[in-house]
């Protein structure tokens, strides 16, 4: 272990020294080296991640699928899409993005706060021990913020303006372990956006609200992968592929009275808690009913981001809050 | 009776002192990637233990009267207090709002915190750690220096690319004025007539007559000049430059860089020893402390440490100014 993170370490100071740092300097951006020391570091964690996911769930896919379409020319289209989505976000194009757009809105907010006298409190206030205890402390941040994770997945489903956008990301009838960061950009933001707020609120210091969203990528590209298994015992406890693939099953994941089933990001404790969890042994086709009627969500990046503002305006537009 | 205990008491006691290994002191280097410090004995050059410490601690100081150092954990809002010699840590201040920087002045009364996050730079009371004034300050106030009056406190504005001075009885800020690309390190030559400014943003120190407002000189060292410690002989001053990997020795009377010493890996806080024959660094972007002979100017050691090492400290450093 000591020798990866050693090489590691290696890896990330020459990439940093040899190519980010002298072109930020160059550009006078000197003041932010080292927010770009740890975005080259999510860089290079995204590229050995993908490395990694490729080459593990991709022969897992290719050993045990749901479905086969090795000979679909649409079903190889619709996946290299998604791995259009997927570059972008873990080799930290979107987050980086993201967090620009943000950083000025949570420091203002912070800063004003500060000047009213308020310090946003933390969980260590509450208790000290976690202190010295900085896994267990990692560890319930996470928790809670997949639980605020929960919550949005619900919401994402109920209002109809949000659906229309989350709506891209249920789309993909070829669903494979690229899947995961199909999303409408708008809905990242979204998304990040009030992660970040409930971070701040809850004392989740800026440099580690990065690592707890990059923490549980891997479970969740492994939940959307296209392979015939779930985790037996353990799927009460962590979202395995057929659980996932019930969320995004037509009929099942988006319909009904929660308009879903199966929310969870890594837990599955909250929908057992909330009533949403659908533990059948099941592996059904995914996608949304209304693309059996001819519903287009697009054939590539952009047509897929442009009609996901169209049905976000046509949604405002008709003024219906959530969906029926 | 009596003088066989006493003798024996007197044995055991000679022989516990002869095998207990020699106290060795401890260098104290704050991990501020990960939250933890890495206390290394300081004879040997290894790290001997690493602890959790709170969240980005970038920079340390001892209290005025030796007896603590203090670690400010900016995402914690909280300074902890560690036994200088031992690294052990002795309490916990919660409610410093994202201390980033600090400094007391030199006459004690004030203890200053630069919030280079949040554009904030708070005043508190150096004997009582109690908020006086939080004073809005943008863009990105990173370092700060006192005057030897301790009228003053300057503060380098790193993204609106000028100095301001606090004036410490009014707590206000007093003036501006604008100098090169991102300024960060500041530093009050001994003789209390010029500022020493170093700009990342640039490969230079700027040189600010700070009664007259004016900026006198340019001080050539390399990119990323970055931040200063005294070299203990009233006379000279050590600059990192982050980007160069570097370190200059310059001259507080000529103002010129004297001497350049190669640190690989982005050094940025420096500890001198009191004899002056090592400069130990953090290699910001290495994961390392570098150790380096003042003599030879050369790296003796490189000790692995953890996740973007920023501040250092040793109990046996060379004199301030």
């Amino acid at each position: 272990m000591e020798t990866i993170t050693t090489w590691f370490a290696l890896a990330h100071q020459w990439l940093f020294e040899s190519a980010v740092q002298p072109v930020m300097f160059a550009l006078g951006f000197a003041s932010w080296t080292e927010p770009a020391f740890n975005a080259t570091e999510i860089f290079l964690i995204g590229a050995i991640e993908i490395t990694l996911l490729a080459l593990i769930l991709g022969s897992l896919e290719r050993w045990k699928p749901v479905e086969r379409w090795a000979n679909d020319a649409i079903a190889r289209r619709d996946v290299r899409i998604d791995v259009i989505y997927t570059f972008l976000n873990r080799l930290g194009v979107v987050p980086l993005l993201i967090f620009f757009l943000l950083l000025p809105l949570i420091d203002g907010l912070d800063g004003w706060l500060r000047m009213q006298g308020f310090i946003p409190p933390k969980l260590e206030d509450a208790l000290p021990w976690l202190n010295a205890h900085p896994l267990v402390s990692f560890a319930t941040y996470l928790v809670i913020l997949d639980f605020v994770g929960y919550w949005l997945h619900r919401w994402q489903h109920r209002f109809e303006w949000w659906w229309a956008l989350h709506a891209l990301h249920h789309s993909q009838r070829h669903m494979t372990f690229w899947s995961d960061d199909r999303n409408h950009l708008l809905d990242d933001f979204i998304v990040d956006a009030t992660f970040a707020v409930v971070a701040l609120v809850i004392g989740v210091p800026p440099g580690q609200f990065v690592l707890l969203l990059l923490a549980g990528r891997v479970v969740e590209s492994l939940s959307h992968a296209n392979i015939r298994t779930g985790f037996g015992w353990a799927e009460a406890w962590l979202v395995s592929p057929r659980f996932h693939r019930v969320h995004h099953a037509i009929g099942l994941g988006h319909e009904g009275a929660a308009r879903g089933c199966n929310f969870a990001v890594l837990f599955p404790v909250w929908d057992r808690v909330f009533g949403t969890a659908n533990f059948d042994v099941v592996y059904p086709p995914t996608g949304i009913r209304d693309q059996d009627a001819g519903r287009n969500y697009g054939d590539g990046f952009w047509s897929q981001q442009w009609l996901g503002v169209r049905r976000l305006w046509h949604s405002v537009a008709s003024g219906t809050p959530s969906r029926p | 009776m009596t003088s066989i205990r006493t003798f024996l008491l007197a044995a055991c006691a000679a022989l516990s002192f002869a095998a207990s290994p020699a106290r060795s002191e401890v260098a104290v280097v704050l991990n501020s990637g990960e939250g933890t410090i890495s206390l290394i004995d300081k004879a040997s050059m290894k790290e001997t233990k690493r602890i959790p410490v709170g969240k980005e601690p970038h920079h340390l100081m001892a209290t005025p009267d030796d007896q603590f150092l203090i670690i400010a954990n900016a995402a914690s809002n909280d300074l902890v207090f560690l036994d200088p010699k031992t690294g052990e840590v002795k309490r916990r201040l919660d409610g410093i709002s994202d201390p980033y920087q600090i400094g007391f002045s030199p006459d004690r009364k004030w203890f200053v915190s630069v919030s280079l996050r949040l554009d904030r730079v708070d005043l508190y009371n150096g004997a009582d750690f109690k908020l006086v004034k939080r004073l809005p300050l943008p863009k990105t106030p990173s370092h700060v220096a006192f005057d030897t009056a301790s009228a003053f406190a300057f503060i380098t504005l790193q993204d609106s690319n000028e100095i301001a001075a606090i004036d410490l009885k009014t707590q206000a800020v007093a003036w501006k004025m604008p100098v090169g690309k991102q300024p960060a390190g500041i530093w009050m030559t001994p003789d209390d007539k010029h500022l020493l400014v170093g700009m990342t943003g640039d490969n230079y120190v700027e040189v600010i007559d700070w009664r007259a407002k004016r900026s006198v000189k340019k001080i050539k060292t390399g990119d990323g000049a970055h931040n200063f410690i005294a070299m203990g002989d009233g006379r000279r001053v050590l600059l990192s430059n982050r980007i160069a990997n570097t370190v200059s020795v310059i001259d507080q009377a000529t103002l010129e860089v004297v001497d350049t010493i190669p640190v690989k890996g982005g050094p940025d806080c420096m500890e001198l020893t009191r004899d002056g024959k090592h400069l130990w660094v953090t290699a910001r972007w290495a994961r390392k402390v570098a150790v380096i002979d003042m003599a030879t100017k050369q790296t003796v050691k490189e000790i692995p440490v953890g996740k973007s090492p920023h501040g250092i400290y040793f109990a046996s450093h060379a004199p301030r100014r």
